[in-house]
């Protein structure tokens, strides 16, 4: 097979053209992981054996890239021999993982499906399946927190991956309220999917996955459609409230939807948190508030605990009597990531959203490499933007709750500069100090063309379309030039603005 | 200094003499740093050969290890697989005739295990080799040569033909029919004419070998029993002599039943059959055929390990060994303390039902006495009720998943071993080449596995096709759609689970195939003079191809429709007129719906009434160009949009009509 010729010659055409190629053989249980500097890439490929990249399986001999500072791993349960060309930064086997009581996670999480989906049936239940106090068997709504540089997210991954491949047609509902992350979507939005193909990874600008695009997907993960909420900020501190009630409406309509679909609600719902609802501190104490939110919008019935004694002991004595509360451990391959990087994976990610993303292969090594699954990365995955421009007035802009910047006309009358944190306050682009110029906006979806169903604050309540970004301000003119993801009619439409700055 | 210096992969096997694996360190420390760049090793392909013929001459009986070890050695030199090829082929040639099957094993091992390129190597040669080897051995290696072809059947990774459907064929219909007139290129020729009592025996052999050891492994086992029972009921009465449509109705039966059964007794594909290399390697993989000599089962060898993978690797490890019940639950009934009546895939029992009511209507058991054991009479009845082989398979899985007793406690997540590899990996043999998602076995899953090729296909061609033509980010959609979502997805997906799929797969798959050809057959006359003119199908934006049609003496185009005065290919139309029904079904449900009452209570919320988003028409459906949505693009096909129709439409609690 090719694979193993190439490894042994490496020093034939990827050595001589500067690509490190080296094999890796890993006992059972164990992972190799790397790190990727800025500007670098690595080329996996599975010579034999068994892998998977958080819970998605690696096909045989397929050359898997990965790019953006990717920190990876690749975990085998029965062994296997990896092809590694590239030069991480760091890269190591660790024989000590979590997977092993993650698996045992998902197994629990599987019998809570199959019991949900019996009932769905209207089958008798088995013998051997024990009579259980609640009569009514409840499909896993599993929320997972944990600090910063934990692993939450790959934890939701691994699970949610592991249902998808059990070969039963789950679904579960992938929901991201960390705003800092932006899931799918954008940093600043907190949102939620239906995956039924597993997550791949190959670079932080894409960790759960991308919405759709025009090109042909081969991964459904690869073109998902997400209903999703602005926030607007990274921090969850910023407003609270605002994000309170967002993830009540998230909730709201993952609720519906699983209402519509017997079958997709067994399949449960999976929570990725912002790691600022595990870190208890004077200056946090929303987090009660909103992790409160998170249980009642999504009906938690499991709360994770990665890694956090304390967290996990609080949380057993709020939630503990009616939820399961358990701590998991922590994977010993979860980096600290630094503001810095933190702040790099942003730029990624908007650009992922407006442009897409090619990963280049290491130096030397042609196409017909697979991007996130993805078999013509080069085809699909470059995205072209629209850029056109618009007059003031054509789009309406606020910004929620924010006085900071907001010039004294633009309060509501009778107000003094302390604001509501609920206010939607309408942005003047002609005003300097608008802060417009490369801010990221969110497109809402249309408010209700009933007049009498409308409401002062019906802003909050509307989802998210799509992200814009104002990359040119004409003042004299009052026009400005905005940045869609396609092409489409801005006029009349409103959009919200948050904290969050376009970076080039 | 070894001949082939081993990597280190396989430094612990055990290959202690011949200079074949020199003991090297064992890779015990691989922290950080990494090892060095693996070193370089040329050998010699002629030195190579000279090295592989002299080990196959080791190969004089039927030998577990030296199987192994020349195994491996292909494996690891597939650059020289021609040669490794050429050598067994000679050497099975020119060693006496009691040598020849040990080779077989061999050559069996290597295409199953090792597949491509090795499986492509062997089969110009297989046909006459197994024919030649089969004259000359006794009836007993006979046995076990008609055993090891039986595997071949389903022996390649996707579950087809090892060699290929035609060599199958070939060797079939000359050891067992010797009937030179039932050529035929289906799958299995044989069923029309000409069968043979012996080839029924044969295979009949290898379907009981199976139950029995079913039943080995479980002695509790009441549908193993039953199966057993009628099989060897069969058996006598096979023995005892029918006739000729008979035997054909008793061998399409048994071939109904042995796939799956043999699919799993294969080892899985190649990359499922090279596990770990820290224990000896190969101590488990070895595929399905080595009876060893004290072996008095008919059937070949497969208990002790090649139904798991992975055997060694658990037993090595801190793993708790794996219940072979546990593993063989898929396809054979599934052991369970629950009353027989639940316990086997109506599937299965269905087909063992019809070979009971064969067994009725040939007299040799009445309906009124159950000779074959009791309550075999009320499990065929008890079976035919359950025909739904979705909700079969999800209670199957149900049952699996319930066996395995881990709580959601901190205890439970870290004492405890779940058998996840089997949910994961084994239970799910067959696996994409592409992208590595797995399907389980069946019939089913074999439909959903073609269709996902077939996504594949599509997709590639799209991605080729809109070079230049640009992409973007897709809006999202509006909660409306959204929300709706899940019902119509969970229809137009084909859930594993889902009643759509699985109410008659075969057949539904069998009218896409004539609906396809059908369409392909469609033709439109090329207007005079415009023979040299080459047009382009509007929707795909590919050339129709035109041809000379002899009898009619006129160029055509192929594959094509005129609709308003525009010529599309025949399927491009078919596939964007059921895209557009789809839809129109999915808006009238909307409609219907709206006309119902408000929930006053969904009225208070805080989130708004929805409505749809007309971003330029853009945002109803977002994604592919074909206009189905791109997120159900991998699963979604033209023909289950229109079964979406048939079902209840979503409930709707909205009631906001868009201006
Ligand atoms: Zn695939
Ligand atoms: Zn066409």
């Amino acid at each position: 097979m090719s694979g193993r010729q190439h490894a042994e010659e490496p020093q034939s055409e990827a050595a001589s053209a500067g690509a490190r190629s080296r094999e890796w053989v890993l006992e059972p249980e164990t992972e190799y992981r790397f790190e990727l500097d800025p500007g670098t890439s690595l080329i996996i490929k599975l010579v034999c054996g068994h892998a998977e990249i958080f819970g998605a399986e690696l096909a045989e001999g397929k050359p898997y890239a990965f790019g953006s500072e990717c920190k990876g791993a690749v975990y085998t349960w029965q062994g296997c021999t990896l092809e590694v060309i590239g030069q991480p930064s760091t890269e190591y086997i660790s024989e000590e993982t979590p997977m092993s009581a993650y698996a045992n996670v998902h197994m629990a999480l599987e019998r809570m499906r199959v019991r949900a989906l019996r009932v769905v049936h209207g089958s008798p239940p088995s013998s051997n399946e024990e009579s259980e106090s609640d009569g009514d068997p409840m499909p896993p709504r599993v929320l997972v927190l944990g600090p910063e540089n934990s692993g939450k997210t790959t934890v939701c991954k691994i699970l949610t991956n592991y249902a998808v491949r059990m070969g039963q047609g789950w679904s579960p509902m992938f929901v991201n309220v960390d705003p800092s992350e932006g899931g799918w979507a954008m940093p600043g939005a907190i949102s939620a999917a239906s995956l039924d193909s597993p997550i791949q990874s190959s670079s932080p600008a894409s960790t759960l996955g991308s919405t759709a695009t025009s090109a042909p997907m081969h991964i459904s993960s690869n073109s998902l459609v997400p209903i999703t909420y602005w926030y607007g900020h990274a921090e969850t501190r910023r407003n609270p409230l605002l994000l309170d009630r967002l993830i009540r409406n998230l909730g709201e309509n993952v609720a519906e939807r699983l209402d519509n679909d017997a079958e997709g609600r067994a399949s449960g719902i999976i929570i990725d948190t912002p790691s600022s609802f595990a870190a208890s501190s004077a200056a946090n104490d929303h987090r009660q508030t909103l992790i409160k939110a998170c249980v009642d919008a999504f009906g938690i019935n499991v709360i994770l605990v990665v890694g956090h004694e304390k967290l996990n002991v609080e949380m057993q004595r709020a939630y503990g009597n009616r939820i399961t509360v358990v701590k998991i451990p922590k994977s010993g391959g979860v980096v600290e990531l630094d503001a810095g990087y933190r702040e790099r994976v942003r730029k990624y990610q908007m650009h992922n959203y407006m442009y897409g993303e090619v990963i280049e292969a290491p130096a030397g090594l042609g196409a017909g490499y697979l991007q996130a699954g993805e078999q013509t990365p080069d085809l699909t995955h470059r995205l072209a933007p629209s850029s056109s421009q618009v007059a003031f007035g054509d789009l309406t802009i606020y910004r929620i709750g924010e006085e900071t910047m907001a010039p004294t006309s633009a309060l509501p009358i009778g107000a003094a500069r302390v604001v509501s944190e609920m206010q939607p306050l309408l942005v003047d682009p002609g005003q300097p100090g608008s802060a417009l110029y490369n801010a990221v906006l969110a497109l809402l979806a249309p408010p209700n063309p009933d007049e009498s169903e409308r409401y002062d604050e019906e802003v909050l309540d509307l989802p998210v379309i799509g992200f814009l970004v104002v990359t040119q301000l004409d003042i004299p003119n009052r026009r400005m030039t905005i940045l869609t993801p396609s092409q489409g009619s801005l006029t009349g439409r409103t959009a919200i603005m948050g904290s969050l700055e376009w970076q080039e | 200094m070894s001949l082939y210096p081993q990597s280190q992969a396989y430094s612990q096997a055990p290959y202690p003499a011949h200079g074949y694996g020199q003991p090297v360190p064992p890779p015990a420390a691989y922290h950080y740093p990494p090892p060095p760049v693996q070193p370089v090793f040329h050998v010699d392909p002629s030195i190579f050969r000279r090295d592989y013929m002299t080990r196959l001459n080791e190969l004089t009986i039927n030998s577990r290890p030296v199987i192994q070890s020349l195994s491996m050695i292909a494996q690891d030199f597939t650059r020289y697989a021609e040669i490794v090829v050429q050598c067994i082929e000679t050497h099975i040639r020119r060693v006496p005739a009691w040598m020849k099957l040990p080779a077989f094993y061999l050559l069996d091992a290597i295409s199953k295990n090792v597949y491509d390129p090795y499986a492509r190597y062997f089969t110009p040669v297989v046909v006459q080799l197994f024919l030649e080897t089969y004259e000359q051995v006794d009836q007993d290696t006979r046995r076990k040569m008609e055993e090891m072809l039986l595997t071949w059947r389903t022996g390649a990774p996707n579950g087809r033909e090892l060699f290929g459907v035609v060599p199958q064929v070939a060797i079939e219909r000359q050891i067992w029919s010797g009937d030179q007139t039932t050529a035929s290129s289906s799958r299995h020729p044989s069923t029309s004419t000409g069968i043979s009592a012996g080839q029924v025996l044969s295979e009949l052999d290898f379907v009981l070998g199976q139950r029995e050891r079913a039943l080995q492994s479980n002695s509790y086992d009441k549908t193993a029993q039953n199966h057993v029972a009628v099989l060897q009921q069969l058996r006598k009465l096979v023995q005892a002599g029918v006739s000729q449509p008979e035997l054909s109705q008793i061998l399409n039966q048994l071939r109904a039943l042995a796939p799956p059964a043999a699919v799993s007794s294969q080892p899985s594909p190649p990359p499922a059959a090279i596990p770990s290399y820290s224990q000896p390697p190969f101590a488990a993989p070895v595929p399905a055929a080595y009876p060893g000599p004290a072996d008095h089962v008919t059937h070949p060898a497969q208990v002790q390990s090649p139904q798991s993978p992975y055997p060694s690797t658990f037993d090595g490890l801190k793993h708790e060994p794996v219940e072979l019940p546990a593993l063989t639950s898929q396809t054979l009934p599934t052991p369970t303390a629950a009353p027989a009546a639940s316990a086997a895939p109506p599937l299965v029992v269905n087909n063992i039902t019809n070979l009971y009511n064969a067994l009725l209507k040939a007299g040799v058991v009445s309906a009124s006495a159950t000779p074959t054991g009791a309550g075999a009479t009320a499990k065929a009845e008890e079976a035919t009720e359950n025909v739904d082989p979705a909700r079969a398979a999800a209670r199957e899985h149900r049952k699996k998943v319930l066996s395995q007793k881990v709580k959601l406690t901190s205890t439970d997540i870290n004492k405890q071993r779940s058998e996840i590899v089997h949910f994961l990996y084994q239970r799910l043999p067959t696996q994409c080449k592409q992208c590595g998602i797995r399907f389980p076995e069946g019939s089913t899953a074999k439909k959903n596995m073609e269709d996902h090729m077939d996504m594949h296909f599509r997709q590639n061609r799209k991605a080729g096709q809109a070079v230049g033509r640009g992409h973007s980010r897709s809006w999202f959609v509006s909660v409306e759609d959204w929300t709706h979502d899940g019902a119509i997805d969970g229809k137009g997906k084909g859930r594993a689970n889902g009643s759509r799929l699985v109410t008659s797969s075969a057949a539904q798959a069998a009218e896409t195939a004539q609906r396809e050809a059908e369409l392909r057959a469609m033709f439109v006359v090329v207007p005079p003079g415009d023979e040299a003119k080459s047009i382009s199908c509007p929707i795909c934006k590919e050339p129709l191809k035109s041809e000379f049609m002899e009898d009619d003496e006129e160029w055509v185009w192929q594959n094509a429709v005129r609709k308003d005065d525009k010529i599309y290919h025949a399927t491009c139309h078919a596939e964007a007129l059921a895209s557009k029904t789809s839809l129109a079904v999915r808006l009238r449900n909307e409609v219907s719906s709206r006309s119902r009452s408000l929930t006053p209570e969904r009225r208070m919320r805080t989130t708004p009434p929805r409505v749809a988003i007309p971003l330029d028409g853009g945002a109803k459906v977002p994604g592919s160009p074909s206009g189905s949505p791109a997120r159900s693009s991998t699963k979604r096909k033209a023909e289950d949009d229109e079964t979406s129709g048939e079902r209840t439409p979503p409930t709707k609690k909205l009631a906001a009509e868009p201006a």
